[in-house]
């Protein structure tokens, strides 16, 4: 039975207690791991200085490490996993392919891209020109993609990959022939968590907090497509619609995390899959979940990011990486293949 | 003469045959019974047999500007833009001139141009590592190759010694040297009561400094070698040494801010040669932690340019750029 079946059986079972006590756990999780993640770097700040750094500023070293680096370091890793997870359940469920990450509309690519034009061109100096040029980089590309591919789910798919594969190829050429460009791109190229603190990111956030919040709203009428386009519009959903605004979505969420953070690929493709077995089918649990396991996943990897290396960071879109390989395994293992 | 004064002179003579040495041997090869004199040359890449008086020389890499403040016998030279900014007009002229057998990376060598430009003798001078995106055969085809690349920074001056001896245009070289070492003596009387009784701290622009990290130099590194032939003496040591710049500098995170610098009684920075701030040392000064260091608080945080010089001409401009930064130090 396929998980689209599923959906009107668990929406009329009752199940939403214990979904509930899963979410509520989830939370508590989540904002256990957030407030480690405040004590542990590469300076040891014990919990009451944390503490006192959040609600009694007084300046000194250790507070200014946790106010002004980690709590938004924090706060970025929350934003970015769960719009990372949620564009990654959204273009799964659009899709209805199990193997669709946010990248897949080119959203990725266009970012790359843009960055490494705005490098070639000599106008993406600072954090926020490059955020700049990421976020126009990846709108334009998911346009460009949506447009084409609007009508049908695999035409969708197959536009993204194409688009990805030329934006990709451009850009390789650029950077081979501009050695100071790939300077510039690799180190946007691995996405990471570290030294975004002082970029102008209430924008992408914000942009985040609102396309999050649209796409709970959006949830219930996903659930509807899920039955297939035809059961869809008997049941009064306007397929199009749902559609448009479901794209709109995943470019916003994807195309913000990639400008703020870089690519950090296995977030989108393996927290939907971890999820949809307790979501049982519904859309919008499948959300919530994705929208509380996505931080959990990225907080617990730039904790390790800070802590495995005995001098400097490693990139959390390496330690992601490492975890969701293992992780996607296990799911396989656990669920078996029809939980994909 | 004193017993003192003879090992003195024992010594001196010893110094300077190794430096003009440096390996190599004076040494009439198989070729000079016949036109040319050679010599041996101890070099990165083995004992080359070189011509003693080389007159048609191609430079890559970090010998280019040696071999152009040297007057070596130039015929081709890969591009050096990194170099350009700290080449007097005179030399910056000469380099722009001459013709380009090769780009900035030592993948982009022009065979045939080196082939065309019809060199007696080719130096190379890019790090050990970077070799291997080099045919050496093939240009061994061309003529005699010595690989001479940098290992530490501060190892510039005897690199670029080795570089100019065989191309064999020693002569300008130690007239550059001296006027450095002149300078550097001047400065160092000039700061004598100052710099020697202070700890310094350096954050760098060299290299991959990560988003989130800062690089830290040390001693013998490249924003500080220069300023060390003043008395100034850079604290602390790598966590993790490793091979070349590495055992001189790391990439820490900017969280190891204050540790690092917390006992830096002056802080020092990198930046471009126009005085323009590079992005990576931006970020370390535009942090509160930054702003928080007791050097900082206390109005000794200096910027030095032209932290890349590697050869004595370049380092004579290091020499000034350092002396205007420091000089408030002079009137505390």
């Amino acid at each position: 039975m396929t998980v689209a079946g599923r959906a009107p059986r668990t929406a009329t079972t009752g199940r939403a207690g214990p979904q509930i006590a899963l979410l509520a756990g989830g939370l508590l999780l989540l904002a256990a791991i957030a407030v480690l993640s405040m004590g542990v770097g590469a300076r040891h700040v014990p919990p009451a200085e944390v503490v006192r750094a959040l609600f009694d500023h007084q300046g000194t070293d250790d507070q200014v490490i946790v106010r002004d680096i980690r709590a938004p370091r924090a706060l970025l890793a929350i934003a970015v996993g769960a719009a990372l997870a949620v564009a990654g359940a959204l273009i799964q469920t659009l899709a209805r392919n199990p193997l669709a990450e946010p990248g897949i509309l080119g959203v990725t690519a266009g970012a790359g891209f843009a960055v490494t034009v705005g490098s070639a061109l000599g106008t993406a100096g600072g954090q926020a020109d490059e955020l700049g040029f990421a976020i126009a980089g990846s709108v334009l590309a998911a346009l460009l993609v949506a447009a084409v591919g609007q009508r049908s789910p695999l035409r969708l798919v197959l536009t993204g990959v194409a688009l990805t594969a030329v934006l990709g190829g451009v850009a390789m050429g650029l950077r081979l022939m501009l050695p100071d460009v790939f300077d510039v791109y690799r180190f946007w190229s691995v996405g990471s968590l570290a030294g975004r603190e002082q970029a102008p990111l209430a924008l992408p956030l914000t942009a985040i907090a609102v396309s999050l919040l649209g796409a709970l709203l959006l949830s219930r009428a996903l659930n509807a497509l899920t039955l297939g386009e035809s059961v869809a519009q008997t049941l009064g959903a306007g397929v199009g619609r749902v559609r448009a605004a479901a794209l709109v979505l995943i470019t916003v969420l994807s195309g913000a995390a990639t400008a703020v953070a870089g690519p950090i690929l296995f977030v989108g493709l393996i927290v939907p899959h971890l999820v949809r077995r307790p979501a049982a089918g519904s859309v919008p649990w499948l959300i919530l979940y994705t929208m509380v396991l996505g931080p959990i996943l990225l907080l617990v990897a730039d904790i390790g990011s800070r802590v495995l290396l005995p001098t400097g960071e490693v990139p959390v879109a390496i330690v992601t990486a490492f975890l969701g390989g293992p992780m996607l395994i296990w799911a396989v293992r656990r669920y078996g293949a029809g939980s994909l | 003469m004193s017993i003192r004064r003879t090992f003195g002179l024992v010594g001196a003579v010893s110094l300077a045959l190794v430096l003009t040495g440096c390996g190599s041997s004076s040494d009439d090869g198989p070729a000079a019974s016949g036109k040319e004199k050679t010599r041996v040359f101890a070099a990165d890449n083995g004992k080359i047999t070189i011509p003693a008086d080389p007159k048609r020389v191609v430079a890559t890499g970090y010998a280019v500007p040696v071999m152009i403040e040297a007057d070596a016998p130039l015929v081709g030279i890969s591009s050096w833009k990194r170099g350009e900014p700290m080449m007097t007009e005179e030399d910056l002229a000469t380099y722009k001139k001459l013709p380009k057998v090769a780009g900035e990376q030592a993948a982009e060598t022009n065979y045939e141009a080196v082939a065309e430009a019809d060199p007696d003798l080719i130096v190379i001078g890019v790090p050990a590592p970077v070799l291997g995106d080099i045919d050496i055969k093939r240009l061994e085809s061309i003529a005699p190759v010595v690989a001479i690349g940098p290992t530490v920074p501060s190892a510039w001056r005897e690199l670029s010694h080795e570089q100019a001896d065989a191309a064999g245009a020693l002569e300008e070289f130690d007239a550059a040297k001296n006027t450095y070492g002149t300078k550097a003596a001047e400065l160092a009387k000039k700061y004598k009561d100052v710099l020697p009784r202070l700890k310094l701290g350096h954050v760098g622009a060299y290299g991959d400094a990560a988003k989130g990290t800062f690089q830290r130099e040390f001693n013998g590194s490249w924003g500080t070698n220069i300023a060390e032939d003043l008395g100034a003496k850079y604290y602390g040591k790598v966590k993790k040494p490793g091979p070349g710049s590495q055992s001189v500098s790391e990439y820490p995170s900017i969280e190891e801010l204050p540790a690092a610098f917390r006992e830096a009684d002056v802080m020092t920075y990198s930046v471009n040669a126009d005085g323009s701030v590079p992005k990576s040392v931006q970020y370390v000064l535009d942090s509160k932690l930054w702003k928080n260091l007791p050097a900082v608080k206390a109005g000794k945080a200096f910027p030095f340019r032209y932290t890349e010089a590697a050869t004595y001409g370049e380092a004579l401009k290091t020499l000034d750029a350092i002396d205007t930064s420091l000089a408030p130090l002079l009137n505390r």
